[in-house]
């Protein structure tokens, strides 16, 4: 808390049904990006970054290996005295029992024991589904400057997607006027990012009466944020111009990782003032073969390329056998494609083999093929 | 297992490389890409369960003692386990006296104090893998006084220069240790590895001292050969010795080997290093990689073969990068052809267009030079 005074609550509780298969076991903040991260790195890198030294982890489904994995907050650096990553996952409570968090206002609402040990000025919320790198010190500057109760932060969406996002209309000074839950006609284009600080005083009141409101969803944007609305207090939108991406289905996933073969990636992984962290493998640098052909990719430790791969990620360990061919793919880690497979367009979870000569996905199709089961080989 | 507890020795006292040394003792080479030799002795120890483990530093040590930190990469238990560094100052300018037994006395108590019964010595310049709690089993069960670990070699004239070697007899047992003068192709080449009681170590460098100041342990063990029972252990899988610029070369280089790098790294049996969170490497539409062992966080666009890459290397656009140790963060700009070379961090290699050595005799490019 000596930093900035400002605690952070990562909203990670979501299953993210729309990736199918890839969290069948796994919370959507667990699964992998970017050959070697997960997508939960990024909030909590972006937070080790931005001086933030205590984060609570709001979690719920499938969430034994995500409690494991964020809790050794010292792949974050957030394990030095009065720092740390802390899972909250709902739990029983003397005085009224044992909630599931019934929405993400709930969520927050069910842990101010948690915060008011800490005592913090400023409460940041996020969620554990998007990939970007921001400072959120520099957007706690902001919300102090403009003496706000609660900064949202946004960023322009297109016009015809505008109606799939919570939008914020703001004057000139910043000041949001109003605000749309996923409107028929949007009176602007920019998209709340799920990206919030709150004077935290503020918002533990209106928390305390949401609580006991039966008619609330318990929600942010349903409940929360018009609440602020009524009572007049001062919201103000914070742009943000960089790289944001929700990972949120197989084909988004696919894409967000394909971004990072630019030449310049906007997500800039490799700038070393913003590094993003992560768990730390034990496993020789990739190999790439005698016959192998390597143009276009991304690839990480552990990889091992004996064929050929074309405009594609490789995740930690995933294995390319001899004479097979990967084109426009990610294979997730521990993926595997044996000798003369070809994959095209497809995604490979983790852990999954593709056997030899097996074909999948399709360089015509519009969608991308989730390979979440073995594919059996020629014998 | 913890009966015994683990020494590694500076190696940087007993073997002179040419250029990479100026700038950190040998512990601290890089090996494979993202390792550093240290990193193996360590590992073994710390797989075989010995969590108490000195690593003796002589020389420059701000790069090792950064690579090393508190030991918590190593998997050590933090509280139980320990992982010393010990420096030995070098003040004697002959580097004759600059010994390991003189590192040994500058830590005596240290080593006095240590509650276990037995110690496993060995070197970070040899590289390999090894399951010290079983030859510490091997060791105890033959009841003999010391067990020396060596490696049967067949070409012995052409490399291990520098290193020593073990004349056994029938039964294993010590006759001699001498220099190996590449005089025949078959050697059984010492590993600088030692298992023997902590009481005999203590005994044996404190002889050793007050004998002469030049004495090694080696030197010390060798002269015992009468008195004590002395046998070799034959160590068998992946083994190589650093003991100058072309054994270095040599043994990177030998990593491209890809079954050769799963004789040496083995999923259960990993290997430990200090994370950079470098990100995973970008190869561009014109790169052409074959035969390498590529680290994370580099950018291509060249030719690469038969190479291993550190961390964070930039091949340019039409450069050629053959047959070359490359480590962390060196440079070689676009339409540079660098054959046969160890290029130190931080180099870049842009003006020079062309940077050609025999493969016999590697080049070396020092460390934040512009060439």
């Amino acid at each position: 808390m000596s930093q900035n005074n400002m605690l952070a609550m990562i909203l990670a509780g979501g299953r993210g049904s729309r990736l199918l298969d890839l969290t069948n076991k796994v919370a959507k903040p667990a699964v992998s990006f970017g050959g070697k991260y997960r997508i939960i790195d990024f909030p909590l890198s972006n937070c080790a970054n931005s001086g933030i030294d205590v984060v609570g982890v709001l979690t719920q489904y499938e969430s034994v290996l995500l409690n494991s994995y964020v809790a050794a907050g010292r792949r974050w650096g957030l394990d030095s005295k009065d720092s740390g990553v802390f899972v909250l996952p709902p739990r029983e409570k003397a005085d009224e029992g044992f909630n599931v968090y019934r929405g993400t206002a709930d969520a927050i609402s069910q842990n101010i024991d948690f915060i008011d040990n800490y005592n913090p000025d400023y409460l940041l919320i996020l969620s554990g589904d998007h990939i970007y790198k921001m400072d959120y010190d520099a957007m706690l500057d902001y919300h102090k400057e403009q003496k706000a109760d609660l900064t949202v932060a946004v960023r322009p969406v297109p016009w015809k997607e505008a109606s799939r996002f919570g939008i914020m209309f703001a004057d000139e000074s910043g000041r949001i006027t109003e605000f749309q839950e996923k409107p028929k006609e949007p009176k602007s284009n920019l998209a709340s990012m799920g990206i919030y600080i709150f004077t935290w005083k503020s918002l533990r009141k209106v928390l305390l009466a949401d609580m006991k409101n039966p008619d609330s969803s318990h929600d942010f944007g349903n409940d929360v944020i018009p609440e602020f609305m009524a009572q007049n207090k001062k919201l103000v939108a914070y742009k943000f111009e960089g790289y944001w991406k929700d990972v949120g289905t197989i084909d988004s996933l696919w894409e967000a990782n394909m971004d990072l073969l630019g030449r310049r990636s906007e997500l800039k992984l490799d700038d070393p003032a913003w590094k993003i962290y992560t768990d730390d493998v034990s496993a020789l640098p990739q190999y790439v073969g005698p016959n192998a052909v390597v143009d276009r990719a991304y690839i990480t430790q552990g990889g091992v390329v004996l064929g050929e791969v074309h405009h594609s990620v490789l995740f930690t360990g995933a294995y390319i056998g001899e004479g097979a061919v990967v084109t426009d793919s990610v294979l997730m880690p521990g993926a595997k494609v044996e000798a003369g497979a070809r994959v095209t367009r497809a995604l490979v979870a983790n852990d999954v083999t593709v056997g030899s000569g097996a074909v999948v996905g399709s360089a015509d199709s519009d969608a991308i093929t989730l390979v979440a089961k073995r594919v059996k080989g020629e014998e | 297992m913890a009966k015994a507890f683990g020494i590694i020795t500076a190696a940087s006292n007993r073997y002179d490389i040419e250029g990479l040394q100026e700038y950190r003792p040998v512990s601290a080479f890089s090996f494979a890409g993202r390792y550093r030799l240290v990193d193996f002795p360590i590992s073994n120890m710390s797989n075989s369960g010995i969590d108490r483990i000195q690593v003796y530093i002589s020389g420059n040590p701000r790069s090792l003692v950064e690579h090393l930190g508190t030991g918590r990469n190593y998997n050590i238990n933090s509280k139980r386990g320990k992982l010393q560094l010990l420096f030995h100052d070098e003040a004697n300018i002959n580097r004759l006296y600059n010994t390991d037994i003189a590192a040994f006395m500058d830590s005596f108590n240290i080593i006095e104090r240590t509650r276990e019964d037995y110690v496993i010595i060995t070197s970070s310049n040899m590289i390999y893998r090894q399951d010290f709690s079983e030859l510490l089993d091997q060791h105890i069960k033959s009841e003999a006084d010391v067990s020396l670990l060596y490696h049967r070699v067949d070409n012995a004239r052409e490399a291990y220069r520098g290193c020593s070697c073990l004349i056994l007899n029938r039964q294993k047992g010590v006759q001699s240790i001498d220099m190996n003068m590449c005089n025949a192709d078959t050697r059984n080449i010492f590993m600088d590895t030692y298992v023997l009681k902590k009481s005999l170590f203590v005994d044996l460098i404190r002889k050793a001292a007050k004998t002469s100041s030049m004495y090694h342990l080696s030197r010390a063990v060798a002269m015992a050969v009468d008195e004590l029972d002395i046998r070799g252990i034959q160590h068998k899988g992946y083994f190589a010795a650093v003991t100058d610029l072309k054994s270095y070369f040599d043994a990177n280089l030998e990593m491209i080997d890809y079954e050769k790098a799963k004789s040496l790294f083995d999923a259960k049996w990993p290997f430990y290093t200090r994370t950079t969170d470098s990100c995973p490497t970008q190869y561009f539409d014109d790169a052409s990689v074959k035969n390498a062992l590529i680290s994370n966080g580099c950018l291509i666009e060249g030719t690469v073969e038969n190479c291993v890459l550190g961390r964070g290397v930039r091949i340019g656009k039409g450069a050629v990068v053959k047959n070359s140790v490359v480590l962390a963060y060196a440079q070689i700009g676009s339409d540079v052809k660098v054959e046969n070379q160890v290029i130190d961090k931080w180099a870049r290699v842009i003006h020079a267009k062309e940077l050609v050595s025999d493969s016999g005799k590697p080049g070396y490019v020092r460390r934040d030079d512009t060439l």
